[in-house]
């Protein structure tokens, strides 16, 4: 049983896996459970406030890749955090069989018992740490005026809650707010939404918080609003969510987490974006770019002119944000100027859709809260909005949305309605219709009604203006200054149709697109922007000329807004294209295309083309063959990779491969090769010949005497080349000729080894032959004598047999004998001495024949075993 | 999350380049010295096994290998190894795909990369030469599997005595499709149809036999052509199918190639994917039978990028990557649902086909996603089953547990398609902006100017050399008129082009009921453009990188 166990097992031999080693070195800050000892890392917790579990697996590329960035942070932290690094993977470990990851590495944070938080960020050092920190500390400290100016003035949006430390160890609502910070962390892991806290009265009657537990959420372009304490129940969950649903999102950062998702096709598609990438350091104490960036994003935003939003800003006196007190000169802001509803506590803009696009005409509304009677008990003198009744008037106001459609006129109509939920409060709701061609000088002077000319065709017209003369636009547009002087970028995007959604990107970590967009390589500065708009499958670029800054971007906007754009689809061409001369295939790019196809004095035969589309690679020697066969001096065989250079509208195609055949003289009437024939030699040269503008019908003058000579010089060069072609063929036909001839002769000499090889075999078949019939006839001797042996051993057994029976025969005479004696005894006692002594005489004899038998058998059997054992060795 | 913030790509490409060649001559080495000749290293106990026949197939397949690494001299020495040792007339019962993939694929791309690795060959080639006769024998001996009443091949043949009386009529989807490629390349090099002729019947038979719905199954017996296994999906048993309908169409111009896998990727569209996983269906009903992913699908979205359908490709592949991330490789089979591994199907032999697609959606959108996977791949490989005798399959990818074997793909295959992903600039990849120009006794030929159809085994074939041998006299002649036309300038006008009568290579017109059907199906679509062309990209592409994806691009 054992041996077949052994056996069985050799057959299919396994290993387990290999025993866990540490993953990070001995050195390092972070402490290493690689046997994945889970229960010892919450051990270790209990004596950390902040704890970062990092839980890997050793095979895992992005967990080694963020081991790195893990050890970095580590050696900044690690006298404030705990790091912990532990093997998931092993499965002996207690991780393993506790925790379910569907991907490597998880990071998970714990401020004392709060937690895990996970990070969802990018694994890069800076980001993580700033995270850490923020989960270090969730709230900031307000402590001056000074301070809260800079918390609020942030792009990003700010909760504050005031609380008042005098009273108790700790403000009741305290705790809840600070674990309300921690738990908008778990949500939103990019960590837009800041939390601070006020401690002193007088900082907090600034933005007229009174009462401590207040908790207040700042905006910028709209009413700022105070946690609904009295109608939400007042928990972390409820404040956290608050804040995520309330905030303002002026200016987003897109993090793309690098797993499958719809982040960009879900943003996009809400409209035109503009797109900004700034290198971005999470660490760094100011972002000047950042701010300034912000600013213009803010100006676009603020459609409430009301600056309801910004007083306490306004009154704190910080001469740091001009941007809150920029005068504003535009004709149509003194067409608003009656609509002064500061008086109005709160109030929120609201931009009514669109019936029909040709519509030219907006609606902007400015909904504002009365509170009419002063019933509520805390009366306050500045706004003080609570976002639940902004929420509900705007729900009224949707309801009856249908009354402001009808109102077109340049005037602005204003009219109260009762709110469906209080009493005591009505909602005011002044609506204006915007012209938007108002928007832009250009069109002063045109008549309303004026088709504006299609600037962006669709691929689906390609077939019409194939054949009209084509125009490339000019990818490095210049846009001057005046164009755009007379324009306020302030509350632009609620009256301009073409509102943009405004996105900032790190370079740092997604240049990627910024490149895929057609940002230039060369630049070692990696800013860029770029609006892009889905539905109409356009972009735009900011002259990457001009550096990115605050007045270039307001200018890109503002080109973008007006009815005539001047702004060019910006073509995106392959980075660096060598140009090749000598090269058989001429390689177009989005910038060769004009020169290469249109100005030169050739027939053009052009490919598009992808190198991942399989049916275009495997036409590659089609087209080099027909290069080289074609004339130089009149053809040029030229191709354009269309995934890396983009074309005119006019010039795209929607398959792959495509071929048109651009003759000389009439460039402008390419034609395209049928796509039901297939691509080879003889067909594609009697798709040129056919297309190709030689005319023959003309008289012959001196003229084309002299392009037949040029011809037939062609032709001879041709034929030369031909016969040369011819001669190699020739050449190789020997060579073929030779290796043939020199296979048949070995194959002949072959034939005669093997023929001789046959001879000997056959000479040694006999000599074997006759090998064989010797051995027969010894077997047959042997056999004989064999036979004879038996023989004689038989007789010898006979002999045996009779000397048996003599044997019994002689005993039984000896027994008679004796029988007679004893009888004798008995009747003769007296003679006994004298019989004993003649007995002993008659009974040696008889033992002596008994023994010799014996010996004879004795000596059968060795002559028997002799002979079976002779047997075995014939 | 993502390691993008990393230094540079191309310092990334070329540290994971290297670490890809250490592993290839890792494996490679120790194959030589402890298991040649025989079929396949056992890394475990340090020894040889025969797997597949008895033709040191790992040796073959890794052939096409050295080269790509640039080992010219060690392709040189296995070249004169291979043509001295392999003996194909011995008495081994072999299976009929496996040998055409590894054995007629690797010796076929063998002989047409021989010239470009120093090898120096004979007067004839492309056309002749040792290892295209070699293929030509080793392909001869497939041929009696070929003679059932269908056309549909068995799936074993003896090499010596041809099919063994008694032998199972059941044959995989997978192993009657998958012949185009090698045999039609072979035809055209040695001039014998008899080759693509085979192929091309069982191709039409499986074609004629799929469902009203338009799917096959898994399993057909080939003498009646009943389907003894009715799971429709792309993986395991059909793949390489599909596969070969693709590839035969671009190799060999063929609209009707191509035009049947079009309609069978309607139906699997129709009845397989569900959110970018194509699950297993039956195939009349259509109903899910096993909702599972397998390791073999992995192709798909490779094949998918070839045809142009770089978006759902894209996303199919993203869906593959993080069963990836799950394990460290890629079980056998996955339960979709459940999100793990099914029982007793937990392995992972070091397969190619998620690294097979991260190289051609590397080429179409040079995303670096796709060279994170490749360093992924790297990292696990050498990790969890490299061992001091070479890598070892994972047995158990739950808990990593090592089996004792080393297939000849890994070789061929995963290790090829890593090393390409990191090197783009490798001769394999080239554009067609590098050619060479070889003088046979035929004519002149261009060669090597790219696109490679690599067949199922990842072994390349030269789409040009089919042109080359089989290039006809009157087509040259042809050429030559019309040249003269050039220049002259009388035209004489005779030369316009001509509907041809009969598209393509392919006898359509001898199955008039089959193609009308095909033809109904497609008649408004194909009249619109050719079905052997790719959809341009578009416009939000720019976009799709680093896990974008994009809705509805229309």
């Amino acid at each position: 049983i054992l041996l077949i166990f052994s056996c069985s097992r050799a057959k299919d031999v396994t290993m387990p896996a290999k025993l866990p080693v540490s993953f990070f070195s001995a050195r390092s800050p972070v402490i290493d459970l690689f046997r994945g000892q889970l229960d010892y890392a919450e051990q270790l917790r209990q004596d950390s406030e902040v704890v970062l579990y990092f839980f890997y697996a050793p095979w895992c590329g992005q967990s080694i890749a963020a081991r790195e960035e893990i050890e970095h942070v580590a050696s900044r932290l690690s006298d404030q955090v705990l790091f912990v690094a532990i093997n998931c993977w092993w499965n002996q470990g207690k991780c393993r069989k506790q925790k379910h990851f569907f991907y490597f590495p998880v990071i998970h944070l714990y401020h004392r018992s709060f937690g895990p938080i996970e990070y969802k960020g990018p694994m890069s050092a800076v980001y993580i740490e700033k995270f850490v920190r923020r989960v270090m500390t969730p709230l900031l400290y307000i402590s001056s005026r000074s301070k809260l100016l800079d918390f609020l003035s942030n792009y990003e949006p700010g909760v504050v809650g005031y609380f008042e430390f005098n009273a108790s160890p700790q403000p009741p609502g305290y705790l809840t707010f600070f674990t309300s910070a921690l738990h908008s962390l778990k949500k939103d892991y990019l960590g837009t939404i800041r939390f601070g806290v006020i401690t002193d009265k007088r900082v907090a009657q600034e933005i007229s918080l009174e009462h401590s537990g207040s908790v207040y959420l700042h905006r910028h372009a709209n009413t700022s609003l105070i946690y609904p304490k009295d109608i939400m129940n007042y928990t972390a969950e409820n404040i956290c969510k608050w804040a995520l649903e309330n905030r303002e999102m002026l200016i987003r950062w897109l993090r793309p987490h690098g797993g499958k998702s719809l982040l960009l096709n879900n943003e996009l598609k809400k409209g035109p974006a503009l797109l900004i990438f700034i290198p971005y350091d999470p660490l760094a104490e100011i972002h000047p770019l950042l701010d300034e960036i912000t600013k213009v994003a803010l100006e676009y935003h603020k459609c409430n002119k009301s600056q309801a939003a910004e007083p306490d800003l306004q009154h704190l006196g910080d001469t740091d944000s001009p941007a809150f007190d920029s005068s504003v000169t535009d004709a149509h802001l003194k067409l608003s100027e009656p609509l002064s509803i500061t008086k109005y506590p709160c109030c929120n803009t609201v931009v009514l859709p669109q019936w029909h696009s040709i519509s030219r005409t907006h609606n902007v509304c400015e909904l504002c809260v009365n509170q009419t009677l002063g019933v509520k008990p805390n009366k306050v003198h500045v706004p003080h909005c609570n976002f639940l009744e902004i929420e509900a008037a705007l729900d009224s106001f949707y309801l009856q949305e249908h009354t402001f459609f009808q109102v077109i006129s340049n005037t602005i109509e204003c009219s109260n309605f009762l709110s469906f939920y209080s009493p005591f409060s009505y909602y005011t709701a002044c609506c204006r219709t915007v012209n938007r061609h108002f928007l832009s000088f250009l069109s002063s002077e045109k008549t309303i009604f004026q088709t504006p000319k299609v600037a962006f065709s669709s691929h689906g017209k390609k077939g019409n203006t194939q054949f009209s003369i084509p125009h490339i636009e000019d990818r490095n547009c210049f846009i001057p200054d005046f164009n755009v002087s007379s324009m306020n970028i302030t509350g632009l995007s609620c009256r301009t149709n073409k509102t943009l959604n405004l996105y900032l990107l790190d370079s740092n970590l997604f240049w990627i697109y910024a490149e895929r967009l057609g940002a230039s390589r060369s630049t070692h500065l990696k800013e860029f922007a770029a609006i892009v708009d889905m539905k109409e499958e356009v972009h735009y670029v900011l002259d990457q000329n001009q550096s990115l800054v605050g007045p270039t971007l307001e200018n890109f906007i503002k080109n973008f807004s007006v009815l005539y754009s001047p702004l060019k689809r910006h073509l995106v061409d392959e980075p660096s294209a060598p140009f090749q001369e000598q090269r058989v295939l001429t390689e177009v790019t989005t910038h060769t295309f004009r020169e290469i196809v249109f100005s030169s004095e050739k027939n053009v035969l052009l490919l598009y083309y992808a190198q991942w589309c399989g049916f275009c690679a495997s036409l590659n020697h089609i087209f080099i063959q027909l290069a080289r066969l074609l004339p130089p001096d009149n053809f040029t065989v030229a191709r354009i990779d269309v995934t890396r250079n983009d074309l005119p509208w006019e010039f795209m195609t929607d398959r792959l491969p495509t071929i048109l055949f651009f003759p000389h003289q009439r460039k402008e009437q390419s034609v395209k090769f049928p796509e039901d024939f297939s691509v080879n030699l003889p067909n594609l040269l009697k798709f040129i010949l056919h297309h190709s503008s030689l005319s023959a019908s003309e008289p012959c003058t001196k003229e084309c005497q002299h392009k037949e000579s040029v011809l037939q010089q062609g032709h001879i060069s041709h034929l030369e080349r031909e016969i040369h072609k011819l001669r190699s063929e020739i050449s190789a036909l020997h060579q073929a000729h030779d290796q043939l001839e020199a296979q048949l002769s070995e194959a002949r000499r072959d034939e005669q080894r093997l023929q001789q090889q046959k001879h000997t075999l056959e000479k040694q078949h006999k000599t074997l032959q006759l090998h064989s019939e010797q051995l027969q006839a010894t077997y047959d001797q042997k056999n004989q004598e064999l036979l004879e042996m038996a023989e004689k051993l038989q007789e010898l057994a006979d002999a045996s047999e009779n000397l048996l029976k003599e044997n019994a025969l002689l005993r039984i005479l000896v027994a008679s004998r004796e029988g007679k004696l004893q009888s004798r005894d008995e009747i003769k006692e007296p003679l006994q001495s004298e019989q004993t002594l003649s007995e002993d005489n008659d009974v040696s004899p008889s033992t002596a024949t008994a023994r010799l038998e014996e010996k004879k058998i004795d000596n059968i059997d060795t002559i028997e075993t002799e002979h079976s054992s002779g047997n075995r060795t014939e | 999350g993502g390691g993008r913030a990393g230094p540079g790509l191309s310092a990334v490409c070329l540290c994971c380049r290297e670490r890809v060649r250490a592993m290839f001559y890792h494996a490679y080495e120790h194959y030589l010295e402890s298991a040649f000749p025989y079929d396949e290293l056992r890394p475990l106990t340090c020894d040889g096994q025969d797997t597949w026949g008895s033709f040191s197939l790992t040796l073959i397949d890794a052939l096409d290998t050295l080269l790509i690494l640039g080992n010219v001299s060690e392709f040189q020495r296995v070249v004169n190894v291979l043509q001295e040792g392999v003996d194909f007339d011995i008495d081994v019962n072999a299976s009929v795909f496996e040998t055409n993939i590894r054995v007629v694929g690797g010796l076929l791309s063998a002989h047409l990369l021989s010239r470009k690795a120093g090898v120096e060959v004979e007067a004839g080639w492309p056309c002749s030469g040792p290892l295209l006769r070699m293929a030509e024998e080793a392909a001869r001996k497939l041929l009696p599997a070929f003679q059932t009443p269908t056309g549909m091949p068995y799936g074993t043949v003896n090499l010596l005595h041809g099919v063994n009386p008694g032998e199972t009529p059941v044959t995989c989807t997978a192993g009657i499709g998958t012949f185009i490629v090698e045999f039609a390349t072979l035809s055209h090099l040695t001039g014998d149809p008899v080759f693509e002729d085979v192929a091309r019947k069982a191709l039409k038979a499986l074609w004629k036999n799929r469902s009203d719905i338009g799917l096959v199954g898994n399993h057909i017996d080939v003498i009646t052509a009943k389907w003894v296994a009715q799971d429709a999906g792309i993986g395991a048993g059909v793949d390489s199918y599909f596969e070969y309908l693709v590839k035969g169409a671009i190799l060999l111009q063929d609209k009707e190639l191509m035009s049947m896998f079009l309609d069978y990727n309607k139906a699997i569209k129709n009845y397989t994917k569900f959110d970018d996983w194509y699950l297993w269906v039956q195939m009349y009903k259509g109903t899910v039978s096993m909702p599972v992913f397998q390791s073999l699908e992995a192709y798909w979205p490779g094949l998918q990028s070839l045809i142009g359908d770089v978006d759902n490709a894209m996303r199919t592949f993203l869906n593959y990557y993080t069963v990836w991330k799950q394990f460290g490789g890629l079980p056998e089979f996955y339960n979709i649902p459940q999100g793990y591994t099914v029982d007793k199907r937990e392995g992972y032999p070091l397969r190619p086909e998620l690294i097979e697609s991260a190289m051609y959606l590397y080429r179409a959108t040079r995303d670096p996603t796709l060279l994170e996977l490749g360093r992924d791949a790297v990292e696990s490989i050498e990790k969890i089953s490299k061992v001091d005798c070479g890598f070892a399959t994972i047995k158990d990818l739950r808990d990593h547990r090592l089996d004792n074997r080393m297939e000849s793909f890994f070789l061929a295959e995963t290790i090829k398609y890593l090393y390409l992903l990191f090197d783009p600039d490798n001769f394999i990849h080239n554009d067609g902006s590098d050619f060479d120009v070889v003088v046979t006794p035929y004519g002149e030929c261009v060669l090597n100017a790219g696109g490679y159809i690599f067949n199922t085994e990842a072994h390349p074939i030269d789409p040009a050399a089919l042109h080359c041998c089989r290039k006809r006299k009157e087509e040259h002649w042809e050429v030559e008129d019309l040249m003269r036309e050039f220049y002259s300038l009388k035209k004489t006008k005779k030369f316009t082009l001509k509907r041809p009568s009969d598209p393509g290579e392919g006898e359509s017109a001898k199955d008039p009921e089959d193609t009308e059907k095909a033809g109904e199906k497609r008649s408004p679509k194909k009249s619109s453009h050719s079905v052997l062309s790719c959809p341009s990209q578009s416009f939000n592409s720019k976009l799709a990188v680093l896990g974008q994806v994009f809705l509805d691009n229309t």
